[in-house]
């Protein structure tokens, strides 16, 4: 008994180890056959792996600029962390992350200072309401008091009588900071009404207005799903590349990637770089809804 | 002879001789004393790490204003949690109260009551609403509970958000798998004949099962209320998809902050103060669990004396 079971064990380990070579043998040939065709086609691939981290207002673009850059450089990999500005900003300065995602500005208070900004997108932030709501066209001064809570009715905005729910995106967030900066409101949104419902991200935001007959809120408008909220004009201005382009729509913000100044990049990262600001690059930023910095 | 004995050694010892029998023994026994030592560990050096990475923010914020402020306001330096600390307690006793009565007379309706041949089936379901991801009910609030709130708060001409009504709704729906199944267990735990002396003294069923059966298995009860409790009040996701999360004092229709949803909510972006107050509210809920724990663990004590 005991011997047929060693046996049996045996031979199920070695066969789990020839499987396994199996797969190692195969994952190299192909490995090796994708190298050669990527170094046929493209004589100057850069290789290495690249930490990056930071924003998650960035990662639609993001992910296919990496995706492209990958895919024209075989050998090298981007690491992109989703963690938020913040984090990003503070890990490019410990040195966690060679590039650093961030869709607010660096702050001048003395504690993000050392870093270079490299503006490569510009994203608007759309206003949104329910798909039900007929409010068409808000004031700055309008967008203020609702959001400091001084109207409280949409019928003061020329909607249907019902109290306004103020949704906003969570302290220290991007595009609150940005939002709260265009439209006049205190540094970070600080008088932002206490009762606003908090959502941490974009899709949340626009989950909580799609569901909410009375909601508004703001969000990054390369991630607007016109089949799911309406946006609002502002200023009578509606947002649409055009408008962002020519700055007639005036909420909009930039996405920046971090360096350490004066600390020197690997190739890849420089590589990278370079071709999120090149032609092809900002064709994909295009493509992403986003207006190119160029 | 000599046959005999080496065939009861053989017998006596696991592997061959008594030597490696003893070896065995010994490393078995370092082993199982490194794991016992690693829950330890791992249980003070949370305690410590939450410590000093929330003290000093409280320290700096002052006991006083961070635990009684009213206003959570980060951008401004205001780090109040006395409105997260309440919807906290609030959300949690009121789902407890809730769902303690409900989930015992759930129990008590398998254990006694219920045909065997569906007994079975019912507390498959049970366990297995105990073991759903937190995520998946709070879809279930946001897709189910949500939406019926909103169109009671529009009939009140209030705005429509998420509430703590829903966040207890919720807790309630979470945290009655585990009361059913621990108060269940510990009522049939309780000796048939307890019953039976009841019955034989004139009562009815009804009356023994309550008088006499479920008073017996009062010590189950309280531990699976406990652990009804620990899950509530530990609970972030679910609450966090329904309740509104603005960091306001409690009202049952206006949108409210739990204090496990702050972390979670505010984490990524934050940095200097902001980030360590986070701390600070991980350590105050840390330690909130324990004095509940404590409490409940003195109360089941008393009660068992």
């Amino acid at each position: 008994m005991k011997t047929t079971k060693l046996i049996l064990i045996a031979m199920a380990v070695l066969l789990l180890v020839f499987a396994l070579t199996g797969c190692g043998g195969s994952d190299d040939t192909t490995t090796t056959t994708s190298t050669t065709t990527s170094d046929d086609s493209n004589g100057t691939a850069v290789s290495g792996v690249v930490k990056t981290g930071g924003s998650t207002s960035v990662e639609k673009v993001m992910n296919a600029l990496i995706y492209q850059f990958q895919d024209d450089n075989r050998e090298a990999t981007i690491d992109y962390e989703m963690n938020g500005s913040g984090d990003g900003i503070k890990g490019t300065i410990d040195g966690l992350y060679e590039i650093g995602h961030s869709s607010r500005e660096l702050k001048d208070d003395g504690t993000e200072d050392g870093l270079d900004a490299i503006p490569y997108a510009i994203d608007g932030i759309a206003i949104v309401v329910n798909s039900g709501n007929d409010v068409a066209d808000l004031s700055t001064e309008q967008l203020r008091d609702i959001y400091t809570g001084e109207i409280t009715n949409w019928s003061e905005v020329g909607g249907a009588s019902a109290p306004i729910t103020v949704v906003t995106r969570e302290d220290g967030s991007g595009t609150r900071d940005a939002f709260a900066e265009i439209i006049g409101l205190e540094k970070g949104g600080s008088n932002i009404v206490a009762s606003a419902s908090i959502e941490d991200s974009t899709g949340k935001v626009q989950t909580n207005v799609a569901g909410n007959p009375n909601a508004i809120g703001y969000m990054s408008y390369s991630d607007v799903d016109a089949s799911q909220v309406n946006t609002v004009k502002y200023n009578g201005v509606e947002i649409s590349e055009a408008t962002l382009k020519d700055s007639s729509y005036a909420l909009k913000r930039e996405f920046l990637l971090v360096t350490k100044s004066g600390a020197a990049l690997s190739p890849a990262a420089q590589e990278f770089i370079n071709f999120i600001l090149s032609d092809a690059g900002q064709k994909l930023v295009a493509d992403n809804k986003l207006l190119p910095i160029n | 002879m000599e046959s005999a004995d080496s065939a009861r050694e053989r017998v006596d010892t696991i592997i061959g001789s008594r030597g490696s029998k003893t070896l065995i023994e010994r490393v078995m026994n370092i082993v199982f004393i490194v794991c016992g030592f690693a829950a330890v560990v791992c249980v003070i050096a949370m305690t410590a790490y939450m410590i000093t990475s929330g003290g000093p923010a409280i320290a700096r914020i002052g006991v006083v204003p961070f635990l009684f402020g009213q206003v959570w306001n980060p951008t401004n330096s205001q780090f109040g949690i006395a409105p997260m600390i309440l919807a906290s307690i609030i959300a949690t006793f009121s789902a407890i109260l809730i769902a303690l009565p409900v989930g015992v007379l759930v129990a008590v309706f398998l254990a006694k009551l219920v045909p065997k041949r569906f007994s079975g089936v019912l507390r498959q379901i049970i366990d297995l609403l105990a073991g759903i991801p937190s995520v998946v009910y709070g879809l279930l609030g946001v897709i189910l509970i949500v939406p019926l709130i909103f169109k009671l708060q529009a009939a009140l001409g209030l705005p429509t958000v998420g509430s703590l009504l829903a966040a207890i709704i919720i807790l309630v729906i979470m945290i009655l798998p585990t009361i059913i199944s621990v108060s269940e267990t510990s009522i049939r735990a309780v000796p048939q004949k307890y019953e039976d002396a009841s019955l034989a003294l004139g009562s009815t069923k009804l009356q023994s099962i309550i008088k006499v059966t479920v008073p017996a298995a009062k010590n189950g009860i309280v531990a699976g209320m406990v652990l009804g409790v620990g899950r509530a009040i530990g609970e972030a996701m679910a609450v966090m998809m329904v309740a509104g999360n603005a960091a306001i004092m409690p009202q049952l229709l206006g949108p409210v902050r739990l204090l496990t949803a702050s972390i979670p909510i505010e984490w990524a972006y934050s940095s200097g103060l902001h980030r360590e107050a986070l701390y600070g509210i991980g350590l105050v809920l840390f330690i909130f669990i324990m004095l509940i724990n404590i409490t409940l663990n003195m109360l089941l004590k008393r009660s068992a004396d």
